[in-house]
């Protein structure tokens, strides 16, 4: 009998696999001689491969029953026939397959099935590649794509897979694979990849092995592992040291990576003035209350949710009529307001844009413009209004007159900033909202005129220039650009 | 003229980069054809100017077409071409600029008296009050690897501030070896003296950098790259990270000189060194947040600046598991 050769193994095999869907009228087209079939059960041995069906196909003189070698094996012991073992090189992408047959009815599938469906034959060259793979991860494509089944395809691999043949490339397709599954900032999930790793075969024993890099492409894994984390921000721990340690050794390449990755994380830490927290929170009014005390640097500011009667709650920022309005304001400001000339208009800008980590979310202001400079007056302490403490404190560096620590510059003036708000809705009716809510602790508001200029959503701050006055054309152009606004946030946020 | 043009071949020699052919002789009429076509295909200013030469030398250093929308012909400036003219307007210009800096090296540093220099200690480096100010800087996007960000550089809010924007995308390009990609920055250009020696700041007294920005919230990374006097250190730069708290107003952001930690290509090395003042070369910010999305960032002016209160001469200490030879 002439020596198997690979694809026609895996074709058995396939095929094998194949017929639990196809209900048993596909015949393999290898016609298996005992030596041969010797060879495969002698391999496959350790694992129970063959269902109950083979059994039953191979013949009514075998013995029933489980045993330690499945049917087919045992039957190949009364084979005449010994030769000698050819290791047959299995693809693993095959073995998950057939287990799933050993518990299954025989009843037919149909291709609905809750089951792997067949994997591709390489030998016929698909159009599109998959990856060797990627059948684990494809268990429930109507389940819910989350850690347990991200875990379960992994121990899948490493269940039926003592060996681990081809542990490089399903460790890359699990870390391409960890955002759909949405692990990535799960230090567990990269502990569990790399106990992927067997363990204590690529450490290096001598030094010949440290000279020259030992086992390069698991070490790349291992560093690209290692680089994904870093990607994400995710600070590794001692389990992580270990099972480095325990694969690499202490001077191989994903160990360095490991003593940078700990360095430097740890210095890097807390380096942020400002802050965000990691998860964000989902209720928008939450999350504008959030934004506004990160833009506000008054610490005495309040955030005015109670102001707006048809915000907060249980507004859900779906419904049109009726979005989140979430405003700011600091007392310094309410002071400025109340002092400001009825004579001159006041702006509402917006929106504009602010990034807490991923998330954009939209703010607009109340502003006035700068005074020109004859018209500003300056506000004098008198110095004995009080004895207690000093008014005015002036805590600069200068030691003296040849100390000057001020820059030969004007600095770009801007007028005063009296209110920021965060709406669900960027139009002109959602404003208006606001300013009448505004009103209830500035009273002074009624009486000075607002004049709304809300821009074209480019994600920029505006020109000084498009100034738009309340005509009719600002509703329209309102409409428009909170669609440009929905469509940028859908599209930041996607 | 001779010595002119061997001065201009000089000095790209100096600069150890590629010579370029087209400039090498502007003098020979047979070359002015080539210099004329070569000057109208870039996207930039108009030819027949002195800044559009210097420009177009300043694109021979090596950045490729970086000034991406940032110079758009306006159309009351229409070249008039006259090659002689504009090439003899050049040379005057760099030898009136040679002039200037003989004579102030006789007033003292950069043409200041010296005791001003020595008692200095806050200095606006850059400023934005004019378009003269936004040629200094040089804005880059990932679109010269293949990605899709973009940028975009221009005056703000009433000609006081500038304003970088633009949109950033990490799809990274389908080139076969890019993994990653997604970033956009603004860098500034050398700074040159007569016949377009390069120079470099010295900040040495100071030992705070000071910026007046409004971000959006985003993490911004300044990058700071010393004289290349040396060769190939054009990969090495000291970085820290310049946190923007987004909102209305204004923000200064202080960073001292000793925060910056030293990266070669791209990637943090084991061994740091302190940042030394005395030839700094360019300045630059970098986005790279890995966040798709639009972005913009307002700059009012750039400074440095001595905090007497900050004493810390270098931030990082080398460990000895990494460096063990540092050690020894």
């Amino acid at each position: 009998m002439r020596l198997l050769r690979l694809r026609e193994v895996k074709a058995f095999f396939q095929g094998h696999a194949a017929s639990h869907q196809l209900g048993w009228n596909w015949i393999p087209r290898l016609s298996l001689s005992p030596k041969g079939l010797k060879i495969l059960a002698a391999s496959l041995s350790c694992c129970r491969w063959l269902s109950d069906r083979q059994r039953h196909e191979l013949g009514p003189s075998h013995p029933a029953g489980p045993g330690p070698l499945s049917g087919l094996g045992r039957y190949l012991q009364h084979c005449p026939h010994r030769s000698p073992l050819l290791s047959v090189v299995l693809y693993p992408q095959v073995t998950p397959q057939a287990p799933r047959g050993l518990h299954c009815s025989t009843a037919a599938h149909n291709p609905d099935s809750p089951l792997v469906p067949r994997p591709p034959e390489p030998q016929r060259g698909l159009v599109k590649a998959l990856a060797p793979h990627e059948e684990l991860f494809r268990q429930a494509p109507d389940g819910v794509r989350d850690k347990a089944s991200f875990v379960q395809a992994v121990q899948n691999f490493t269940q039926y897979n003592v060996h681990k043949r081809g542990h490089v490339d399903f460790i890359y397709l699990a870390l391409r694979k960890m955002r759909e599954y949405g692990v990535e900032r799960d230090l567990a999930i990269y502990n569990l990849l790399l106990d992927i790793f067997p363990k204590e075969v690529f450490r290096p024993r001598n030094i010949f092995h440290s000279i020259f890099l030992h086992y390069p492409r698991q070490q790349e894994c291992g560093i690209a592992v290692l680089e994904q984390m870093e990607n994400h921000g995710v600070m590794p721990n001692k389990e992580t040291e270990f099972l480095l340690t325990q694969i690499f050794g202490r001077k191989s390449y994903p160990m360095l990576k490991f003593v940078r990755m700990k360095l430097w994380f740890t210095r890097f830490k807390n380096i942020n003035p400002f802050p965000v927290p990691r998860d964000l929170p989902q209720d928008p009014v939450d999350l504008a209350r959030l934004a506004l005390r990160h833009m506000e640097p008054d610490l005495s500011a309040r955030v005015t949710v109670y102001q707006m009667p048809l915000s907060k709650d249980s507004t859900d920022a779906t419904d049109p009529t009726e979005p989140h309005i979430v405003g700011i304001q600091s007392p310094d400001q309410q002071a400025a307001l109340a002092h400001h000339d009825p004579a001159r208009p006041i702006f509402v800008e917006g929106p504009f844009s602010l990034w807490l980590r991923d998330k954009c979310v939209y703010y607009h202001i109340l502003r006035a413009d700068l005074l020109p400079p004859e018209e500003r007056e300056v506000e004098e302490i008198p110095e004995e209004w009080n004895l207690y403490y000093p008014m005015q404190l002036d805590l600069a560096y200068g030691r003296s007159s040849w100390d000057d620590y001020e820059f030969n510059i004007d600095e770009v003036e801007e007028g005063p900033v009296f209110a920021i708000c965060m709406a669900g809705a960027h139009d002109q009716a959602t404003l208006a909202k606001w300013i009448q809510g505004l009103q209830e602790t500035n009273p002074t508001l009624a009486r000075i005129p607002v004049v709304f200029r809300l821009s074209a959503s480019s994600g920029e701050l505006l020109a000084s220039s498009s100034g738009l006055e309340e005509t009719p054309l600002t509703p329209p152009e309102g409409r428009e650009e909170e669609e440009n606004n929905q469509q940028r946030q859908q599209q930041s946020q996607s | 003229m001779a010595l002119v043009h061997k001065l201009l071949n000089g000095t790209y020699i100096l600069r150890k980069c590629p010579k370029p052919s087209v400039a090498s002789c502007p003098f020979l009429s047979t070359r002015f054809a080539d210099y004329c076509s070569s000057s109208l295909e870039k996207p930039v200013a108009a030819p027949g100017k002195a800044s559009s030469q210097r420009k177009t030398e300043g694109n021979l250093e090596g950045h490729h077409q970086r000034e991406v929308d940032l110079d758009i012909t306006s159309p009351e400036d229409k070249p008039e071409v006259s090659f002689d003219k504009a090439i003899k307007e050049e040379i005057k210009d760099h030898f009136r600029r040679l002039k200037d800096d003989i004579v102030n090296h006789w007033i003292g540093p950069e043409g200041r008296p010296l005791h001003e220099v020595l008692m200095e200690q806050a200095k606006v480096v850059w400023q934005f009050r004019g378009k003269e100010d936004l040629d200094k800087w040089i804005v880059t996007s990932d679109k010269t690897i293949g990605g899709r960000s973009e940028v975009f550089l221009k005056m703000g809010r009433s000609n006081q501030s500038a304003l970088l924007y633009g949109t950033l995308s990490s799809e990274a390009p389908q080139d076969g070896e890019s993994g990653r990609s997604g970033y956009c920055a603004m860098i500034s250009k050398i700074p040159t003296g007569p016949f377009e020696r390069k120079r470099f700041y010295d900040w040495s007294q100071f030992n705070t950098l000071y910026l007046r920005v409004r971000g959006d919230g985003r993490p911004w990374m300044v990058n700071i790259r010393e004289d290349t006097d040396i060769i190939q250190r054009k990969d090495q730069m000291y970085s820290y990270f310049m946190f923007t708290r987004g909102g209305p107003y204004w923000q200064e952001v202080k960073i001292p000189f000793s925060k910056f930690f030293f990266s070669n290509r791209g990637r943090i090395r084991d061994a740091q060194y302190q940042l030394l003042l005395d030839k700094i070369s360019s300045i630059g910010f970098t986005l790279a947040d890995k966040v798709d999305g639009p972005f913009f960032l307002e700059i009012d002016f750039i400074g440095v600046f001595t905090d007497p209160a900050h004493t810390e001469e270098f931030a990082y200490e080398n460990s000895p598991e990494l460096n063990p030879r540092l050690f020894k």
